[in-house]
């Protein structure tokens, strides 16, 4: 082992580490306390970021929601006026519809293609890596450029129609994709699930390798087959991959923003908002602060709620 | 190196915060100069064109001839693209870090004043002259509640552009000057091909917006509130605007208006360059542009059709220079305010399009010589503000919501206009 201290301390078994330390009251030594003191200094810079860029402005918009809020001060207490006007307000449903159709069409694309996609990786020798990074480009690529490569694509005189309408002649008309409510969800989610396929299998394909060669030949000396492999044994192993999954592309799909805002912009009349393009539409189109605060906040609980249930749902009841 | 802790505060950390702060100590350096020159430093953001020569002209002749007048003052403009620059705004203002002086949409210039964020120019020396000479409709746009928050600076207005081949080709001599020889003229340039598609639609209404559709309500006599903006009850929804709107909505429907009023189809200025669109509306940036694009294209103008309850009336575009109230040197942002409303300086901007605010800039040669300023001086002399009311965006995103359903055939115009009018109503209350 080396002298250098980086190289020590590094090793969880090595004195000092907190790990190794026996059970009862902490009674620091010197060496101890500076090792805290040290901990504290690396962490205070990230944490004194997310006090400052993240818990303050949350509990500041928290607060915000309660008030009829002016920029330059002279604000006024507002109560629960504001969420007692986005349980009335039509745009809020519509939202909710959007948001949820959008996470319906978009979230189990990205999951089956990813799979597959990582199934597929798994299996293949060659070109591993080229194919892994060709499927990563989309998630890496900017969401304001690829969406306008999608306007431009989906753009009523574009290339998507000419070759729907003018080459194929599989529709009659053109169709103008993103001026209709849903064609343009539709658009939008095929948008999402090409972006997102390369996050899922990059996943996927991580947990995938991280299934022992052992479980696999147990099962095959066992008679099962390719398929019985990957469904009865792979695919139980992946659950807590598929439960992560799940419960984060959907919180993305409710946080979708860019997309919508580049490609609808939330309209026509208001038929493609969802919860954040309606939110940021009140605070700065209107400067209707609170009530775009009171927007993020239910959109929060909403998030929550469907979290918990999804939590629930793929609740483990057996380990293997 | 035995302990964590102490390698940690040891030799990096300090390599790194003496090497920052060598960085710190040499940009500071090399920036002193710079700032040491001028006593007072004003900054400027605007929204001139960064890629036409809007932005030359500022830098390279205006503001170097400005600085030559007040050498002990220094102006850092920076230019800020339009999308953003509102946000940008609001954001500054509430983080309390504001631009001196700022060129700004002149409808935004009340909410910001409502704000409390502008300094009232009204009592300043030489407002009074620069008021006489500037046209009264940009004036009108620095107006709340009876002072003034800023000073016009450029102004624009919309107008008829059309293909004058496409004219020729359908044998049209004479521009219309009603809704009703309008709407013959479109009907009459619009064609279909053999298998009943159209290939040419007489009329491009650019988009479903109010900037596009006003021109129509108020050349038919229509408004949006009345003249105290109180309510908008009986004049949005009343008929003459809604005839007007009913016009544009029946063209569509018949085939004439080109589906950009639906948010579809190609965009007015590439139809019109092409040869699909046969009429348009715009402002006078679009001349420059589509003469770029198109070399060959003819382009005609004519001012707005009259409706059978009114004049040609257009919308007055344009921004104002204002100054804002966390400025720590007010006195030398209105100077320079003033120096941009100079002769000099507004006819210096006019060769990049900006269409100068002072009366007295028709009687210039460069003005009177000048190809397409002329129908836009005409029809300026008419057109009227988008209402000066903090909660425009709110009206004006009702109005468009409403416009919108009626397009898409959801509702009647009445009935669309009826909702958005009580909308506004309590808007205004």
């Amino acid at each position: 082992m080396s002298v250098d201290g980086v190289a020590t301390h590094a090793h969880p078994s090595a004195p000092g580490f907190p790990a190794g330390r026996r059970p009862g009251p902490w009674h620091p030594s010197r060496q101890e306390r500076q090792e805290a003191l040290a901990a504290l200094a690396f962490l205070l810079p990230g944490l004194i970021w997310f006090l400052l860029w993240t818990a303050y402005p949350l509990l500041k918009s928290f607060w915000m929601s309660f008030f009829h809020w002016q920029i330059l001060g002279g604000s006024t207490f507002a109560g629960l006026a504001h969420y007692a006007r986005a349980f009335a307000d039509p745009v809020i449903r519509t939202a909710l519809e959007n948001t949820l159709l959008y996470a319906v069409l978009s979230v189990p694309g990205q999951i089956l293609f990813g799979f597959l996609v990582a199934a597929l990786l798994d299996s293949i020798t060659k070109g591993k890596v080229f194919f892994r990074v060709l499927y990563y480009i989309p998630v890496i690529s900017s969401w304001v450029v690829v969406s306008l490569i999608f306007m431009y694509l989906f753009h009523s005189e574009g290339l998507m129609n000419y070759v729907l309408v003018d080459l194929t002649h599989f529709l009659p008309r053109h169709v103008p994709w993103l001026s209709q409510r849903g064609t343009a969800l539709l658009v939008i989610a095929l948008l999402g699930t090409w972006k997102g396929i390369g996050w899922s299998m990059l996943l996927f394909l991580a947990a995938l390798q991280g299934i022992p060669s052992e479980v696999v030949e147990a099962a095959s000396t066992d008679g099962a087959g390719g398929w019985q492999i990957a469904t009865r044994v792979k695919l139980p192993l992946l659950r807590p991959m598929l439960m992560f999954q799940v419960v984060m592309l959907t919180i993305g799909a409710f946080q979708a923003f860019i997309q919508f805002y580049i490609m609808t912009g939330g309209g026509p009349m208001n038929q493609t908002q969802v919860f954040l393009t309606y939110m940021y539409k009140q605070a700065f189109d209107f400067y209707d602060f609170g009530y775009a605060s009171a927007i993020s906040f239910l959109l929060a609980a909403v998030i929550l709620a469907i979290s918990v249930v999804q939590m629930r749902f793929f609740r483990q009841d057996y380990e293997y | 190196m035995q302990s964590f802790g102490k390698g940690f505060v040891c030799p990096q950390l300090a390599k790194t915060v003496a090497l920052g702060a060598t960085a710190l100590l040499l940009l500071a350096f090399f920036m002193a100069p710079a700032a040491a020159a001028a006593k007072v430093t004003l900054t400027f953001w605007h929204t001139y064109n960064t890629q036409s020569p809007e932005e030359k002209v500022l830098l390279e002749e205006v503001i170097p001839a400005f600085e030559k007048e007040h050498p002990d003052i220094r102006i850092q403009a920076q230019g800020i693209p339009y999308p953003d620059f509102h946000q940008k705004l609001i954001t500054s203002v509430a983080g309390g870090i504001v631009p001196d002086v700022v060129r700004m949409d002149i409808i935004w210039t009340p909410e910001f004043a409502r704000m409390g964020a502008l300094v009232q120019v009204d009592r300043l020396p030489g407002f009074e002259a620069i008021a006489k000479g500037a046209f009264p409709g940009p004036l009108a746009t620095c107006a709340w509640q009876g002072h003034y928050y800023g000073v016009p600076l450029d102004t624009n207005t919309q107008v008829i552009l059309y293909n004058k081949k496409l004219f020729r080709e359908a044998g049209i001599q004479e521009p219309p000057k009603t809704f009703a020889e309008f709407a013959e003229v479109a009907r009459k340039l619009t064609k279909k091909d053999a298998s009943g598609k159209t290939v040419q639609w007489g009329f491009a209404l650019p988009g479903p917006w109010a900037w596009y559709f006003l021109p129509w309500v108020w050349s038919n006599g229509g408004a949006i509130t009345d003249a105290k903006i109180t309510r908008a009850t009986g004049y949005l929804n009343g008929p003459r605007t809604v005839e007007a709107l009913d016009f544009l909505i029946n063209l569509y429907k018949e085939g004439v208006l080109a589906p950009t009023i639906a948010q579809s189809g190609l965009d007015s200025w590439t139809g019109l360059g092409q040869g699909k669109y046969a009429m348009t509306q715009d402002g006078p940036w679009a001349f420059p542009s589509l003469k770029a694009q198109y070399p060959n294209l003819e382009i005609g103008s004519f001012l707005f059709p009259a409706g059978a309850g009114g004049k040609s009336r257009s919308v007055v575009g344009g921004e104002n220079l204002v100054i804002f109230k966390g400025s720590k040197h007010p006195k030398e942002a209105w100077e320079f305010a003033r120096f941009m409303l100079s002769m000099k300086a507004q006819m210096e901007m006019a060769t990049t399009g900006q269409m100068p605010v002072l009366k007295a800039a028709i009687q210039e040669p460069y003005m009177q010589n000048h190809p397409y300023y002329g129908i836009y001086l005409e029809q300026l002399k008419t057109a009227l503000p988008r209402t000066p009311h903090p909660a425009w965006a709110k009206m004006e995103d009702t109005m468009q919501q409403a416009f919108q359903a009626a397009v898409a055939g959801k509702v009647s115009v009445k009935a669309a206009m009826d909702s958005a009018a009580e909308e506004i109503d309590g808007l205004l209350r």
